[in-house]
Order: C-alpha cells, then structure tokens, then sequence
C-alpha cells in the first residue's frame, strides 16, 4: 500500500493557522486537507444561538488558506463540524464563506454541503422505541427536553463524507462530525486499517498539540498498510514517542479506548516509537466493530437572559467576611423584589474571585486573604429587563452594605466603568447529550451538491 | 515532595461537557514510578480533594504516557447557570501541592 499523506491543518479553524508551518506541509505534496472547525467544549451558547465562535474575519483567512492551497493543488479539502457548533446556521454561514471567497478568487469546483441538524419529530421517534440512551452521566432523554432544544445536532461518522467525495466533491463543508471522521474519510475509501487511521485521525484532528512543545500548527500524519508516521509542520515542535502517547488523555475520559460511530479504538496495544528527532511511527490500535451503529447528538436549551455587574474590592475588613457579604445581599435582595418578581423566577449568583470565584464551594479552601477580590453579581431572568432590574438592586445593596465593623461608608465597591451592568444577553444549557441508534449512517446527513 | 516538583504537566479540561479529566504527566519513568509506588493518587485522596464522591472518580495509570489520568462528574454541568469553569481548564490545583511520600503509606 502506498504512503497516505493526510494533512491537518487545524483542531480550531477561524483561530489563525499559522502561514509557514502550512505552506511547509503543502510542498510535502498530501493526498487531502482537513480541518476541524468546532468543537462542543465552548460551551453551550454557539449551538444554542446559532452563532460561530471566532469573529468572521479570521474565520475567512483560514478558509481562504485551505480553499486556495487545495485549488491550486487539486486536493480535497474537508471541513468539519462547521461554524463551530455544525446546525444549520452554522453550516450555511461558512458555506457563505466558502462562496465568497470562491467568487473572489475565481474557483470552480464541486462543492458537498453535508446537513447535521436532526429534526425533533425524527428523534422523539427513536426515543419512543428505546433507541437512545445517555451518553455517559446524564438523565435518559425525554420527549420535553427535546422539545425544549433550541437545536440538536449530530455527529456523523465517516460514511456521509466518503459519500460526499465519492459524488465528486473537491471541497466538503459538513455540519457537526465527529472529529476523527474528517480525517478517517479518505483513508477509510483507499481501505487502509481502521484501527490505524482511526488512530492517526484522533491525534492529527488537534493539529500539533500531541507535540513536545504542542502547538496549533498543521500536523501531517503519513499512513502506512501496518503503521503511520507523525510530523509537525513547525520545525520546532517534536512528536516524540511520549507526547503523542500522552495525548490519548487530552479531553479523553479513558486513554486506552474511545467509542464511535460503529465501533470502538482499542488503544491498549498501542505502540510508538521515534524515528528520528521529530518523527513517531505509531502501530497497533485496534478497531473492534459496535453491534449497533450509533451517533451522538447534542442539544442546548434557552434558560433565561443574563445580566452582569462586575466591581471589585480593597477593605481588608470586607474581605474578611466576604463569604458572609455574598450570602446576606442575595437574601436581602429576594426579600426587596418578591412581589414583584418572584425569586423562584431568577437565578442570582455572586462570584467572588480571588476567593472562591473559579474553585466554587465544593473544594476546600486556604486561609490566605487577598489584597483585592473582584465581585461579578451574575442575574439569569426570564427577559433582559427583569435581568437589568435584579442586577441593579443587587448592585445597590452590596454597594452600601452595611456588614459589622465598617469604616468606608462612601461605598463598598469600585466600579472600572459605567454602566456597570452588563447585559450579555440570552445563555443556553446543554439539555441533550445522548446516543442514538440509527439503520444507515448516511439518512441522518442530506448531502447538496452544488457546481461552483 | 509536591507533586509539582515532580510532574512536567498537571492539567484538568473538560471530557465532554458532564465529565473533567485530570492528566498529570511525569518527565521520566523513575517521578512516574515512584508516585504510582507511592500509591498517593487514590479515589479517597481526590474526593476529599474535590468535594465529590468517590464513586464519581476513576484513575487510570497511562505508563505509555508516562501519567495518570483522573476522571469524575462535573458537579455542575459545563456552561450551566452557575458553573465556574467551562472548558474546566482551573481545576488542576488542589493537585499541585499533594504529598507525595517516599514510600507507599500503609
């Protein structure tokens, strides 16, 4: 079997791909570009609102890299999990991009636009003949949550990608995929080893961060018929038998085994080995098919509209009793708007960093006392006025507190700006994270074809 | 010795949004050795740590990594109202300053 050269060019797309590190692979000639373009790591909001993670900008100067390096060469480019969350908006935005950048440059080719966002009905259907099941430590799914979602998504596997190259593509933007599909596709249709390109595929999707130092540059992984080859494209960056090891465990739950679509990597025989300073070939994950194909979806809810005020403060005297403050002024509060707005109808948090704003109450804590701590009075209501008017009693309460032993009556805290509150607008909660059993791994992703 | 003195990275990340995994990776076999001999990365150890339950923790020796991998729930769900920590990238530090012994406690 000859060498495959498959080309990750980045884990975030829209972040910046570094320029010479992805010219360096392109002259190593790959077979394909691929890119990964989200993620579920940001958190709820992007699914939710339906809005992509990095500014347009420099989500266009990615794209604009990889479209033109694999026009110019003829590659297939393919990019997955578009426009960060990988629904409908988000697909049609960076299609947007793709287009534009296309009619800027003067390119012609056939582009696959593959869908992830899964109707309701559809998925309220599987549930009712028990085929879908939590995808680790989450409630069973019900017909409300799914009502609920704002969008479900989810992630295909390698199947509707090949399908997609197979029809002629030169250029494949999918929805929401899992990640390792993006870079299993090809390998997968020239029918190397599953278990190896399976492998390769989960470390190359992060770019060079399996490196020693690890970074974001393009990483291109050489596939072999009994092994494949790691190489950072930034020439200080080193995949040494370690650091690739060592990123199984990157945002894994288990390092030696990760379920997919339709099967599982068995990771327990895994070898690595360094070829020369920069250079690990890598051997022996295996591929152990599922009984049942499933895919994962994702769903995000609205939960309320948020408004902040942020203020920090000084007095050692305050700082002291802080924890007691942060727990009287939300009481006071309730207590002042009850009639008017009920307190079962809001959710009003205090975050008092520099003490226990990030660690939150479960871990213990040290007896040291800070010279300043900053205060966020963090609002969730039903609408922004709501939000604005428990933001801005909660502000004026804790401003003129009055806890025992105070001197400083001007006011207890200092504002960087005004307003202080800050209204950030609608917020999201992940409500759907299940897997769900399906007959064909093709029905779940239509696939447009367009001649651009 | 702190366990900072002896690993080269000690992170935590988010495994999907209901789950934070926490890596510690050692320079050389003998640090890895050693604090697995020590037997100090134990479930009761990480719960008092963290304030979650011991039956929400899982620790995996990688020696192919040279590391240990520590898995639990998120009390709080990744993004939900009154998480703290969304990519769950800040929770790695009640691990810097463990103890680590010369020789397994009995």
């Amino acid at each position: 079997m000859q060498e495959l050269r498959c080309y990750a060019a980045s884990g975030q797309l829209g972040y910046g791909i570094p320029k010479d590190s992805f010219n360096r692979g392109i002259k190593k000639k790959p077979h394909f570009i691929g890119a990964d373009m989200g993620s579920i790591d940001v958190g709820p909001f992007h699914l939710g609102s339906g809005t992509m993670a990095p500014g347009k900008a420099s989500a266009k100067r990615d794209l604009e890299l990889l479209l033109r390096a694999s026009r110019k060469s003829e590659i297939p480019l393919i990019i997955g999990s578009a426009g960060t969350a990988g629904g409908k908006p988000h697909l049609l935005d960076t299609v947007e991009m793709v287009r534009e950048i296309s009619s800027e440059h003067g390119f012609h080719f056939r582009l696959a636009v593959i869908h992830a966002e899964i109707e309701k009905n559809l998925i309220k259907s599987a549930l009712t003949k028990g085929r879908i099941r939590p995808c680790g430590p989450v409630p069973d799914l019900t017909a409300h949550e799914v009502d609920r979602s704002v969008r479900i998504v989810a992630q295909m596997g390698t199947e509707p990608l090949i399908s997609a190259l197979g029809a002629g593509a030169g250029v494949v933007v999918a929805g929401r995929a899992c990640d390792t599909s993006i870079f299993a596709a090809i390998p997968q249709m020239r029918g190397y080893d599953r278990g190896l390109f399976m492998h390769m595929a989960k470390i190359i999707e992060c770019a060079s961060i399996c490196a020693e130092p690890g970074g974001r540059d393009p990483i291109m992984g050489y596939l072999y018929q009994d092994s494949f080859v790691l190489e950072s494209q930034h020439p200080l960056r080193k995949c040494t038998a370690v650091s690739v090891a060592a990123h199984s465990l990157y945002e894994q739950a288990d390092p030696y085994g990760f379920s997919e679509p339709g099967g599982i990597l068995d990771l327990r025989n895994a070898q690595f080995e360094e070829i020369d300073e920069w250079r690990t070939k890598v051997w022996g994950a295996q591929w152990i098919p599922a009984d049942k194909y499933t895919v994962k979806l994702e769903g995000a809810c609205w939960v309320g509209v948020r408004c902040i005020v942020i203020g920090g403060v000084t007095d050692p005297i305050m700082i002291a009793q802080i924890d007691k403050i942060a727990e009287q002024v939300p009481k006071l509060v309730r207590e002042l708007l009850s009639e008017e707005i009920p307190p079962e109808t809001y959710h009003l948090t205090f975050r008092i960093y520099g003490f226990n704003g990030v660690t939150g109450p479960l871990m213990p804590r040290g007896t040291f006392v800070p010279q300043e701590v900053f205060i966020m009075v963090d609002v969730v209501a039903k609408d922004a006025e709501t939000a604005k008017t428990v933001c801005g009693v909660a502000k004026q309460n804790l401003l003129h507190f009055g806890y025992p032993g105070r001197l400083a009556t001007g006011g207890n805290l200092a504002f960087p700006f005004t307003p202080p509150e800050i209204l950030v607008g609608d917020t999201y909660r992940f409500n759907v994270y299940h897997l769900m059993e399906v007959d064909d791994p093709l029905a779940l992703f239509p696939i447009e074809l367009h001649d651009i | 010795m702190k366990l900072r003195k002896l690993a080269r990275v000690i992170r935590s990340k988010n495994a999907g949004p209901f789950l934070l995994t926490l890596d510690v990776l050692f320079p050389t076999i003998e640090a890895f050795e050693r604090v697995k001999d020590s037997g100090v990365i134990n479930v009761g150890t990480i719960s008092k740590l963290y304030g979650v339950p011991p039956e929400s923790i899982k620790i995996i020796p990688y020696p192919p990594g040279l590391a240990f991998k520590i898995t639990m729930v998120r009390p709080i769900v990744s993004g939900d109202i009154v998480d703290t920590d969304v990519y769950g990238a800040q929770q790695h530090t009640p691990l810097l300053d463990l103890n680590v012994p010369l020789h397994r406690s009995t």
